[in-house]
């Protein structure tokens, strides 16, 4: 806080001595960084460490609410299958860049890699929570079922994870004050980058896809509304849209708060993708209810199918509703409600078909601990911590110049 | 090869004496006592339905649900026929427990290392030709262990010829075909017995997990292509930029 420190060095006349005022400044300067939105980071992180205590001092009885006919809860359903899903920006940005060539993107990229990468590391620490002997975590390198969905997707997230790290390194090499190295660096970076971004998008496409592939083995578990042979269509297919619409509001956020300079339009250029995204999703949708005779169940009075109408409502037909209409497609405040309405939209699908969805079988009525919350809720925000550090101290987007500027409040803070 | 095991569950003898649960308890140190589910220390329990008993156990199918999820090959289906678990690579997943269509296999929550439990048919005991510990103890052959084949073909003989059972034997084609197989005078759904597919449950993700590597053909073809079309764009549009340049100046 260097204005605070200017005014109050500025009026030291009255006789203090220049050591008390320092401490004076220094505690209000503590203070004044005391925020609304630090508070409540603050409080998410104690309750974080508290369920990391449980989780592992304590074990899952203590931690969490889940039984043997409900084995996975929210760390699954949130932590990995919402975490993957939604950091699919990454590999749709970076195809439509790179592989299609629609340059108009670029300005988002880094931004949406970014994203991806830090999705991917939350779900990565997710895991060793979800995992009952996390320190086994490696076994699959090693130890091989060819006919495990798991397996595969475990295999697609460690590599996909390494090819985001490559992918999104240049931010970080960048500032290396070492030239030689440095450029090496990013020479061979430069050489293998479309390499990279080719696997990234088979990679994505693959384990998108087989996170649905995990609950075919279900049939039966599964309520008919979900369960279909086409289950990683349908994770594929929401997933990209999804992605988008988180990389929209992260580019909203760091316009409205960290002075990032980004022309709005590209927020109205990527809805223009999202909503035909959707469409299809929902016309995918419709078309494997009725090709299942499955229809019969969607006007059933239970909460699985009011479960099921929530869902689509938030994921398909409120936003698609939203997006055809010009004042919301071209107000970047609008889109950014719209893409939050795709994300709870997509967060119950994906809590749905993990959680609610098999309710019904299980017999067994899953509320998730407190502390279930705390963890996955956790590792999120220290993800958009780390997001916002980036962006404020790499070149992920272009700033508003002077370029020292979020060190500094613009009106200076009078405490 | 040595033959496929197999038991076979005569629910119209079970008299409910429990003594297949407790020689299972026995055989594995677990605490006695009787439990009403199946548990971490209860591989096998009777569950009472109307004036039936009802033995609960793995069972062991041909095609396990269990093995093909099991994402380190903890799980496996042996040629003797039990399906065994190896705790030593099991990394705690769970995806088994998702993935049982009988919801048989246990978890230990309470522990701080704990591992999947559930019944491994005495693979040990029947190695040396030992009976399994529940069958051996039922008193009034309920339950009794052979030859698949053999034990298959006595559930036939049974149905066949006493018109108080229920003309199906449970276990025979459900998820294609078990290792435990039940015969009843009263209807399976009424004891308890869940309707599950007829077909091996690793055929639904074995079909997802075919197309793998026609994505990454097709797909990667398919990505090469509009790359290429991408950067011959490019490459045009820059021809195209210098020669009008060069026009222009000259």
């Amino acid at each position: 806080m260097t204005t605070l420190r200017k005014t109050a060095t500025s009026g030291t006349t009255t006789g203090m001595t220049a050591a008390r005022v320092t401490a004076l400044e220094k505690t209000a300067a503590a203070f004044s960084k005391i925020s609304f939105w630090r508070t409540v980071v603050a409080m998410i992180f104690a309750a974080g460490l508290y369920s990391m205590y449980a989780r592992f001092a304590l074990g899952f009885q203590a931690a969490t609410n889940l039984t043997d006919p409900q084995p996975w809860g929210l760390w699954v359903g949130l932590g990995t299958l919402c975490g993957v899903g939604l950091s699919a920006g990454g590999f749709a940005i970076a195809t439509a860049v790179y592989i299609l060539g629609q340059e108009r993107y670029r300005p988002i990229l880094r931004t949406s890699v970014l994203i991806s990468f830090l999705g991917y590391c939350t779900v990565c620490v997710g895991m060793l929570y979800e995992l009952g002997i996390p320190w086994r975590i490696w076994h699959p390198i090693v130890m091989w079922n060819r006919h495990s969905v798991l397996f595969e997707v475990s295999w697609c997230v460690m590599l996909y994870t390494t090819v985001l790290a490559l992918e999104f390194s240049p931010a970080l090499v960048e500032k290396i004050p070492w030239t030689r190295a440095r450029e090496l660096y990013l020479r061979w970076h430069h050489s293998i980058l479309i390499a990279l971004v080719l696997a990234g998008t088979l990679l994505s496409s693959m384990h998108q896809s087989f996170l649905g592939g995990l609950y075919l083995i279900t049939k039966g578990k599964l309520d008919p509304l979900w369960y279909t042979p086409y289950l990683t269509t349908m994770f594929y297919l929401s997933a990209i849209p999804a992605g988008l619409a988180v990389t929209m509001m992260a580019i909203y956020l760091c316009v409205r708060s960290l002075n990032a300079r980004v022309d709005m339009n590209i927020l109205s250029d990527v809805s223009r993708v999202i909503a035909p995204l959707l469409a299809i999703y929902g016309v995918f949708r419709a078309v494997d209810l009725i090709s299942r005779d499955a229809t019969q169940y969607l006007w059933m009075w239970r909460e699985a199918t009011l479960l099921f109408w929530l869902e689509i409502a938030l994921l398909v037909v409120v936003p698609l509703v939203l997006l055809n209409l010009q004042k919301v497609r071209n107000t970047p405040l609008y889109l950014y409600w719209t893409s939050a309405v795709i994300v709870a939209g997509f967060m119950t699908n994906r809590l749905n078909v993990s959680i609610t969805a098999l309710q019904a079988n299980s017999a067994v009525y899953y509320v998730p601990k407190w502390t279930e919350f705390a963890a996955t809720l956790a590792t999120i925000v220290a993800a958009i911590v780390a997001f916002r550090y980036a962006v404020i101290y790499l070149d992920i987007l272009p700033k508003n110049p002077p370029r020292e500027r979020w060190m500094v409040p613009s009106t200076p803070a009078q405490a | 090869m040595a033959t496929t095991r197999a038991i076979l569950v005569d629910i119209t003898k079970c008299i409910g004496c429990r003594s297949c649960e407790q020689a299972c308890k026995q055989i594995h140190g677990f605490p006695m006592g009787s439990e009403t589910k199946l548990s971490p220390t209860a591989f096998t329990v009777v569950e009472e339905r109307g004036d039936r008993f009802v033995r609960r156990m793995c069972m062991h199918c041909q095609d396990p649900a269990c093995a093909s999820a099991c994402l380190v090959g903890a799980l496996k289906k042996t040629a003797a026929g039990p399906v065994t678990y190896d705790g030593a690579k099991c990394i705690g997943c769970r995806y088994c427990l998702v993935a049982c269509p009988f919801s048989v296999p246990r978890y230990q929550w309470s522990k701080l290392v704990p591992y999947v439990t559930k019944c491994d048919l005495c693979a040990a005991r029947q190695a040396k030709g030992q009976p399994p510990a529940c069958v051996e103890a039922c008193p009034v052959q309920a339950s009794i262990a052979g030859d698949r084949d053999d034990i298959l073909e006595e559930a036939q003989r049974r149905i066949l010829n006493d018109p108080k059972y229920v003309k199906h034997i449970y276990g025979s084609d459900e998820v294609g075909g078990t290792s435990v197989f039940f015969i009843s005078d009263v209807p399976f759904e009424k004891l308890g017995f869940v309707a599950v597919p007829k077909q091996p449950m690793p055929i639904l993700t074995a079909n997802a997990l075919g197309d793998g590597p026609t994505v990454i053909l097709v797909g990667g073809a398919l990505l090469s292509g509009l790359y290429w079309i991408t950067e011959r764009r490019a490459q045009v549009a820059l021809a195209e930029a210098q020669e009008k340049s060069a026009k222009g100046r000259g």
